[in-house]
């Protein structure tokens, strides 16, 4: 191969980059899947192993959530009131609202899926990951994304039987199933977060190994969950146009919310940090929890067609809130390093330390005032020598 | 040389009119002040038209005011109504005129003088050499081949020529006790903020003020006494004033002829060594830097390259200063401002230099500093910039040497003890010790004047 073949090709490869790595096994787990579906036997054992995967999620998630940082935040309650309002009333909304708009000329499955990911709980890793790259209030999201996602467990499958059976959608028949279905997840769940005094530091300290578990059990529900779909037709059902059309629906869910949350915030007089957090938490929607209760709350059949929106919806947010975080990094950092030069008696010296006083002046120094301005601050800094002293603070 | 009370006494008198007092003036500025480079605008309509308003009242009997008839110039950076105020620079030769006259200019001419020049300077007040991009060096009357001082050369260079018999400059660190000291006038930095600052373009406004430039005690107290609207007199003015010598650095970096003078005029006072005084003068120098620089820097931002290159390299470094250097300079001054005013709480005047030496070259503008060549331009002020920081009032005497180039003392005051400095002045003026010398300006430039 030509070497302007390999880099034409790199090229093509360049947005792949940014993917979530996390998100390439789920396509290929959905591949595999499409083409190895799971049938008969087979088929039967592997929703044996997703349900037990389900609970052993789930049982994992209790022993991860730490009381500890949920009572830490517990002053900051108008923040996580916001964030669980954005989740659990603002999402649905959306949810409902885009039902009712798109209804009619997109899959119904689909659509369930989209209406399904807005009744999820927030993430907790991301959110605290991206809150932390933002500069913003960590101990705060910690609090919020844990209390989303406890609150998510008996939540999400109360506003899915209230929302989806109004919608006509039919996930769940009744609220004794929905029962069922809240113990399937609630008792692993509880027994998970009162074994945490004994296993929660196993846990925290085996992260590395226990990931790989966490994210293998997801990818065996998403290939239980696809094979079941395929064998019913999914790829049949679901086009490049009806995906386009999610990703369109997404983006504009995720826009609503942000916004709304971006205005909230500024109404309410958050501080930075935690518009931060409002942004974050409020804005997401788990993967890790969605794909586990989809599994427990939907057929089998209809599993791959329900969490495929929140897949893409996942990968958008992960996109946006990168860019997000790394913007709101970077405004943190200019900050930080201004009011670090504020409280600095150091006369800048160097041209690039002279380039960095001007900016933050907000001047701009011509090339041709460099030589001139060097000298006259080398002066001033022999007067800043003379007035600091030795210690650097003028004697009384 | 003609003094402000004797033409204005002979204008009150009837001996002369206040236009033919105006029109002398404005022949001897166009005949002889190009040679100085002192002087950036004759104002001569405006001048005869002033007159003539002095010489109708006096006309219909009514008195004109204690300055009748005496011509002035401004530094500048006064407002002038109907003129754009440029404070020196190229920057504002188009700026909008000026609605109305300073306030001090206005003061002056209600007790009638006669506003007829505005007077070259350093770029916005920032050095103590006046050499301008714009107009040119402004040069010394006693030596054309030196420089006048500065910022506010100009009107020091004017008066000790002879062609003005007072004019007013602006004395940030001693941009008037500078050039008063090196063409041999007195010349006075008020108390801080003491005298009228309404459209006077600021330089650095911890420390601007404005003053004149005179040739005698007398006419300093009377245009101090319009300025003010004080009396110039103490109230108690029969006791014995209290003097002290400034030593240290004062004396280390001094003429001998500096020293052997304040030694002669209070051989028993004690000497006073002012803590800190590199320091405070570094203070200061920081202090000025930034406020300048910050003045400035919207316009540094938006057309740097119009600004004279050595002002605007100074300015921009002074705008980029650490904010917290300038807090820092600021405490310390407030500080140094009170141990100051308790270690002079017994004195009525302190003695000191007023530049560390005669005027420099135009040619070679550099002085010696603690044994080492330093610039003029920044460095002339060494003696007066600790004062200036202090906000203490301070007045530049010339020592009455003739023939040999001008030299000049600071006298300082506490805050508002301008009248003790006077009387003490008026003494030393009385004494023979200090007084104008002719710079013989016409002379040097091979004319014979009348003015003279």
């Amino acid at each position: 191969m030509k070497k302007g073949n390999v880099a034409a090709m790199l090229g093509i490869l360049k947005p792949f980059r940014s993917l979530d790595p996390f998100l390439i096994m789920l396509i290929a787990t959905v591949a595999a899947a499409s083409l190895l579906p799971a049938r008969g036997m087979a088929a039967d054992w592997t929703d044996i192993a997703a349900d037990a995967a389900i609970a052993l999620l789930f049982f994992m998630h209790g022993a991860k959530l730490s009381r500890q940082a949920i009572l830490q935040s517990v002053g900051h309650w108008r923040l996580h009131g916001l964030v669980f309002s954005s989740t659990y009333i603002l999402f649905p909304i959306a949810g409902l609202a885009t039902v009712m708009v798109a209804g009619g000329w997109i899959n119904p499955l689909l659509l369930s899926g989209l209406l399904f990911l807005t009744l999820l709980p927030s993430t907790v890793q991301s959110s605290i990951a991206f809150t932390a790259m933002a500069g913003g209030n960590v101990a705060a999201a910690v609090t919020s994304a844990s209390l989303s996602n406890l609150f998510g467990i008996l939540l999400t499958p109360l506003l899915v039987s209230l929302f989806m059976q109004a919608g006509g959608n039919g996930a769940i028949s009744t609220w004794d199933s929905v029962g069922g279905i809240v113990l399937q997840l609630l008792v692993p769940f509880i027994g998970g977060h009162l074994l945490r005094p004994w296993i929660g530091g196993f846990i925290e300290r085996n992260k590395k190994i226990l990931g790989p578990v966490d994210r293998a059990s997801i990818l065996l529900v998403v290939y239980s969950a696809f094979s079941a779909a395929v064998i019913n037709g999914i790829w049949n059902r679901v086009g490049v146009v009806d995906l386009a059309e999610l990703l369109l629906l997404s983006g504009l869910i995720l826009a609503f919310i942000m916004g709304a949350n971006v205005l909230a915030a500024r109404v309410a007089g958050l501080s930075r940090e935690d518009s931060i957090v409002l942004l974050f938490c409020g804005s997401k929607k788990s993967l890790v929890s969605g794909v586990p209760m989809a599994g427990a709350l939907f057929a089998p059949a209809q599993v791959g067609l329900v969490v495929l929106p929140l897949m893409i919806f996942h990968q958008l947010q992960l996109f946006v809130c990168a860019a997000l975080a790394g913007r709101f990094r970077r405004e943190a950092e200019e900050r930080a390093r201004l009011a670090a030069a504020a409280a600095s008696t150091v006369v800048p010296r160097s041209e690039d330390e002279i380039a960095e006083a001007a900016k933050a002046a907000g001047m701009e120094v011509p090339e041709a005032c460099i030589p001139g301005v060097v000298a006259n601050l080398g002066l001033l800094d022999r007067h800043a020598k003379a007035l600091l002293g030795p210690n650097g603070h003028p004697k009384a | 040389m003609t003094r402000a009370t004797d033409i204005a006494a002979a204008v009150r008198s009837g001996s002369v009119t206040a236009l033919g007092v105006v029109e002398h003036c404005l022949e001897g500025l166009e005949r002889e002040a190009g040679p100085l480079v002192a002087v950036t605008r004759i104002l001569a309509e405006r001048a005869r038209a002033d007159a003539r308003l002095v010489d109708a009242a006096l006309s219909m009997g009514r008195d004109p005011g204690p300055l009748a008839g005496v011509p002035f110039g401004v530094k500048d950076l006064f407002d002038v109504e109907g003129l754009p105020t440029t404070a020196g620079s190229g920057l504002y030769a188009d700026a909008p005129p000026a609605p109305d006259d300073a306030e001090a200019i206005r003061r002056l001419r209600g007790a009638g003088a006669i506003l007829v020049a505005t007077l070259n300077m350093d770029e916005f007040a920032y050095g103590f050499a006046t050499i301008s991009a714009r107009h040119g060096t402004t040069r010394n009357p006693h030596d054309l081949a030196r420089l006048a001082g500065g910022s506010s050369g100009g009107s020091a260079s004017a008066v000790a020529a002879g062609l003005l018999p007072f004019s007013l400059g602006s004395d940030t660190n001693g941009s008037i006790r500078v050039p008063a000291s090196l063409c041999g006038l007195y010349g006075l930095k008020p108390t801080h903020d003491d005298l009228p600052m309404g459209g006077v373009f600021p330089f650095a406004q911890s420390f601007d003020d404005v003053g004149p430039f005179t040739t005698s005690m007398a006419d300093m107290a009377l245009i101090w006494e319009v300025l003010s609207g004080r009396s110039a007199v103490e109230d108690d003015g029969s006791g014995a004033l209290r003097v002290a010598r400034l030593g240290g650095r004062f004396r280390d970096n001094a003429d001998p002829d500096q020293i052997a003078a304040m030694d002669a005029i209070a051989p028993d006072a004690p000497m006073i060594e002012l803590p800190d005084i590199a320091r405070a003068r570094s203070a200061a120098f920081l202090i000025t830097a930034s406020e300048g620089g910050i003045l400035h820097r919207e316009a540094l931002s938006r057309d740097a390259m119009a600004f004279d290159p050595a002002t605007r390299d100074r300015l921009i470094a002074g705008a980029l200063l650490p904010q917290a250097l300038y807090e820092t300079a600021q405490a310390f001054r407030a500080r140094f401002k009170a141990a100051i005013l308790d270690l002079i709480a017994d004195y009525d005047v302190l003695l000191a230099p007023a530049t560390p030496c005669v005027a420099p070259l135009v040619d070679d503008p550099r002085i010696m500093i603690d044994g080492v060549m330093t610039p003029a331009r920044a460095d002339l002020g060494i003696h007066t910039q600790p004062i200036s920081f202090t906000g203490l009032p301070a007045l530049s005497v010339p020592l009455r040497r003739p023939g040999q180039l001008p030299l000049g003392l600071q006298l300082i005051g506490k805050p508002g003890g301008e009248p003790a400095l006077f009387r003490f002045a008026a003494m030393l003026e009385d004494r023979g010790i200090t007084g104008v010398s002719s710079a013989d300006f016409s002379a040097k430039i091979g004319i014979q004047g009348e003015y003279q």
